[in-house]
């Protein structure tokens, strides 16, 4: 047990001093895409290696030490092990890589050309992450450690300099000067809704009634939306320690973390850093000596999307339906169990220990006037590079999808950027110069929310693109009120009438009309935002919308029966497969002779789409 | 006592009343629907929307069952943009529940004349899902017999796995306090039960002993026995007539009593 902050000093020093014994360190990330991709079983692989050498007669040469890390965010390469020294990062790594890289690289100190990064567009390879063009322009804060430390080990986050944050505010600082330096930080949630965070802290300061409770919301219910879990899983004390120094500045003895259903791994390292931090004392009663007690518990989440909204996730951990209720007597007043009750989202925790330690100014500097700091944004779809990306405030759309993201895939045309989860809303190319922060996305009919961002190209149909996030949305709403429950059935109820092409023109007014009604009438944010994904559409994509119902024609191709198949003859070399495999024989042809379809049986199914070898078929 | 001008009338009302309330005493109607004073606070129907005005040139649109009352506040409900609200809530309840009778009056008191949305959205029986049905048998009855099944548009009123719940007692409080008679209470002649339907529950109804009369149901019997502390025996003793019968034969005693004393 440390008993007070010099004494953690002592044993920070103790765990460097140790640490710097290795010549050699081995980091295999293990977040889950690399996971996923067998990483687990390099991180073996490396052991068993670094064992061997280490026993192998003659006295070893290296001190080896292999490690599992958090996410790097370059997920698609991965699985991504990194070397030590010089931080030579290998991507793609497999199995039979592992002993390469060990002779190579550990024991030899030459790079493997072939493991590299190369740049797709110039050919150029990358021997360490600075020189990769996807971090090249990122800066990271909540993700700087991730990939560096070892997420199930507290010693390596104790090395980087963790808990220090914690050891000041609890000795030199008092709860209002720590929620003054989160207000010069501009702190704003980064759960979605932007609200500034030292406002929030206050408010539940100085709420009556006790006991209060804090809150981690890592229930992140976004598709294909990662953030908040590769912070979870890959730097836990992150989170913790943010939370800890948020309990003490607002007066809170008793903290949960709502983790999503579906992340066991999260759910496991963050229960492993509770009991590596109560162990040393760093969590648990009297933390560093001090007067200040502070436990956390862990919950396992509903399963609902919905329950990430802050009065639905109270109500999931009273044990009741998640279901939100009317906030206008806000959580900080009457939250979890009718108490005092501080929510914040796991990004916004892990900011703190930064903010505390290099101060609210340094913060501030960084991003825009209204957004401060970084955000981090899980960067998909029809991008070059895609993953985790941490960038400051205030950086252009374009430069996060050409620079970072390394521009659309196979050479297609950007159509839009969709930001904000499925609620969000999808900008189009016009405005790729807008700096990305919580108003101007909210000006721009989108939405930070948590920080999903999908990249769509030429091929993607914007009302298609309405219709499926809508389509979750009609999921995902709890039915509670009645504006977001039949409103948002009405909606998508239009939408699929214009991707089948029985469209009308009144459709759009009648589709804004209900959007309207729907954001000043739906009881949670989860309706009220809900018609951004057609409002945006509707707004810089009208054209398509019209397309769709006045010429019943899909310039995307995607929806079906909104084009036709044509064979191209002078690609067409007559194999006659098309014919064999078309269901309802539209396809007529002699063998070796271009083939032709028959406008008038043909029911685009796409079958000979899909069949044609040489893609002579085409959709017009 | 907050000050609450409506529609230019002002009223006095309790910290912590609601837009509603004063909105009752400054006799201005607000329509609404799933709220009932036994179970405040749902806000889950909308159609109560009222515009509030910050004084400093903002609005904002709430729901007048809920919305507290903390300090002065000035609020419009005949606002076009307060009206239009409600009247577009009403429209989807119509589309989603067409049939309704009750619906249909509500509707018409609003001035709105039908929908111009399709049916897209299955109801049951008419089914709003007001929420005041499962509030009332879980908070006021304490049984907690019904609730949802399904999520979003696929929301239905039921008891665990649509099933007759174990734990109603057929109180009929569901029924009485919905709003569009998706509730009934029916009564078997046969088997002398009474059946809360949809929810398929039926319990044994107690019968005067004199002249027939069906009373309540015996588990009602049962859970006013736990609180009122006496036992089934004694209840049944006391509870063998209807109130009517008792109150005759108590004449009859009364009146056999005097003619003793003469
Ligand atoms: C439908 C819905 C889902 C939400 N899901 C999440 C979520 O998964 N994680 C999260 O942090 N916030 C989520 N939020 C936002 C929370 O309600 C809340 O604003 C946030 O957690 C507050 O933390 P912050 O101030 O740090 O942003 C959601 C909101 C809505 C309406
Ligand atoms: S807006 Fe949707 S999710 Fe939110 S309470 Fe209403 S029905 Fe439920
Ligand atoms: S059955 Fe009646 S009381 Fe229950 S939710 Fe439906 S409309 Fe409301
Ligand atoms: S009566 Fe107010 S929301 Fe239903």
């Amino acid at each position: 047990m440390i008993q007070s902050p010099a004494e953690l000093e002592d044993l920070r020093e103790k765990v460097r001093k140790r640490r710097s014994t290795f010549d050699r360190v081995v980091r295999v990330c293990i977040g889950t895409g690399c996971a996923a991709r067998g990483s687990r079983r390099l991180y073996e692989l490396f052991c068993e290696a670094a064992e061997i050498s280490g026993r192998s007669g003659h006295e070893p040469k290296w001190k080896i030490e292999a490690k599992c890390v958090g996410c790097h965010g370059l997920c698609e390469r991965g699985p991504i092990v990194v070397v030590q020294p010089g931080e030579i990062l290998y991507q793609g790594v497999e199995e039979p890589d592992v002993e390469e890289i060990f002779r190579e690289t550990v024991i030899g100190g030459r790079v493997v050309e072939h493991l590299l990064y190369e740049d797709p567009a110039t050919g150029k390879k990358a021997q360490t992450a600075e020189e990769i063009p996807f971090y090249k322009v990122q800066k990271r804060i909540v993700l700087a450690e991730n990939g560096n430390v070892d997420p199930t080990d507290i010693e390596d986050y104790l090395a980087v300099g963790g808990y220090a944050a914690l050891a000041r505010v609890i000795t030199t600082m008092d709860p209002e000067e720590i929620i003054e330096e989160v207000d010069r930080a501009g702190l704003r949630g980064r759960g979605g809704g932007g609200f500034p965070t030292a406002r929030k802290w206050r408010s539940c300061r100085e709420a009556e009634g006790s006991p209060k409770y804090l809150i981690c919301n890592g229930d992140e219910g976004d598709p294909g939306a990662f953030m908040d879990r590769s912070i979870m899983e890959g730097n836990p004390h992150s989170v913790l320690e943010g939370m800890t120094i948020g309990a003490y500045a607002i007066g809170i003895s008793q903290g949960y973390i709502y983790v999503r259903n579906e992340y066991p791994l999260a759910v496991r390292h963050l229960k492993t850093a509770i009991e590596q931090a109560e162990e040393i004392g760093l969590l648990g009663d009297n933390i560093l000596g001090s007067s200040f007690s502070f436990d956390i518990r862990i919950n396992r989440g509903g399963g609902a999307f919905v329950c990430g909204e802050s009065t639905a996730l109270m109500a999931s951990l009273e044990g009741r339906i998640g279901e939100p209720r009317a906030k206008y007597v806000h959580t900080v007043e009457s939250g979890l169990n009718g108490k005092p009750t501080n929510l914040n989202n796991v990004e916004t925790w892990a900011n703190i220990p930064a903010i505390i330690n290099r101060g609210g100014e340094w913060f501030a500097s960084i991003g825009t006037e209204k957004s401060r700091g970084t955000k981090v944004f899980s960067l998909v779809g029809k991008v070059v590079n895609t993953g985790l990306v941490e960038v400051p405030m205030g950086m252009t759309l374009r430069q996060i999808v050409y620079e970072i993201g390394g521009g659309t895939k196979d050479g297609k045309a950007f159509k839009a950027v969709q930001t904000g989860g499925p609620s969000g809303g999808c900008i189009s190319a016009a405005h790729l110069d807008a700096c990305v922060d919580f108003d101007e996305l909210t000006r721009l009919g989108s939405m930070m929310g948590s920080g999903g961002m999908i990249v769509m190209d030429e091929d993607t149909c914007m009302v298609n693109v309405a219709r499926y996030f809508l389509g979750f949305l009609k999921q995902e709403s709890c039915g509670k009120c009645t504006p977001c429950r039949e409103g948002i059935s009405q909606m998508l109820y239009i939408l699929e009438r214009i991707t089948r092409g029985e469209g009308e023109l009144e459709d759009i007014d009648t589709l804004e009309e209900l959007a309207d009604l729907i954001g000043e009438t739906a009881l949670c944010a989860l309706g009220k935002t809900a018609v951004n994904p057609v409002l945006s559409t509707i707004r810089y994509f009208r054209k398509e919308y019209e397309e769709h119902i006045i010429e019943r024609r899909c310039p995307a191709k995607e929806c079906r029966g909104l084009f036709l198949y044509e064979i191209n003859p002078e690609v067409c070399n007559g194999c006659g497969i098309c014919r064999k495999n078309c269901p309802v024989e539209a396809i007529s042809g002699e063998r070796r002779k271009p083939h032709l379809i028959d406008q008038e049986k043909c029911t685009k199914c796409g079958v000979c789409f899909d069949k044609c070898p040489f893609a002579a078929i085409v959709k017009v | 006592m907050p000050a609450v001008t409506i529609d230019g009338i002002e009223v006095n009302v309790e910290p912590e009343a609601t837009i509603l309330d004063a909105a009752k005493k400054a006799g201005i109607w607000i329509p609404t629907l799933c709220y009932s004073p036994a179970v405040p606070n749902l806000a889950a129907c909308r159609l109560c929307m009222v515009e509030l005005d910050f004084g400093d040139g903002g609005q904002q649109l709430v729901t007048a069952c809920n919305y507290p009352v903390r300090r002065d506040l000035i609020v419009s409900v005949s606002s076009e943009r307060a009206v239009s609200a409600r009247r577009g809530v009403m429209k989807l309840l119509l589309a989603r529940s067409p049939e309704s009778e009750e619906l249909k009056e509500l509707a018409q008191q609003m001035g709105v004349e039908g929908t111009p949305y399709p049916k897209v959205t299955e109801s049951q029986r008419n089914c709003i899902l007001c929420g005041l049905c499962v509030s009332v048998c879980e908070e006021v009855i304490g049984c907690s017999a019904i609730g949802y099944a399904g999520r979003g548009a696929e929301r239905v009123v039921a008891a665990p796995f649509r099933l007759a719940s174990e734990d109603c007692i057929a109180c009929g409080a569901c029924a009485a306090i919905c709003p569009v008679g998706t509730i009934q209470v029916r009564i078997h002649e046969g088997t002398g039960e009474a059946e809360i339907s949809p929810f398929k529950s039926r319990a044994k109804l107690l019968i005067c002993e004199e002249c027939g009369k069906r009373m309540v149901t015996e588990p009602v019997g049962k859970q006013v026995l736990d609180r009122v502390k006496i036992d089934w025996e004694e209840f049944r003793k006391r509870a063998r007539l209807c109130p009517e019968c008792r109150r005759k034969r108590a004449a009859a005693a009364l009146g056999l009593a005097a003619a003793k004393s003469m």
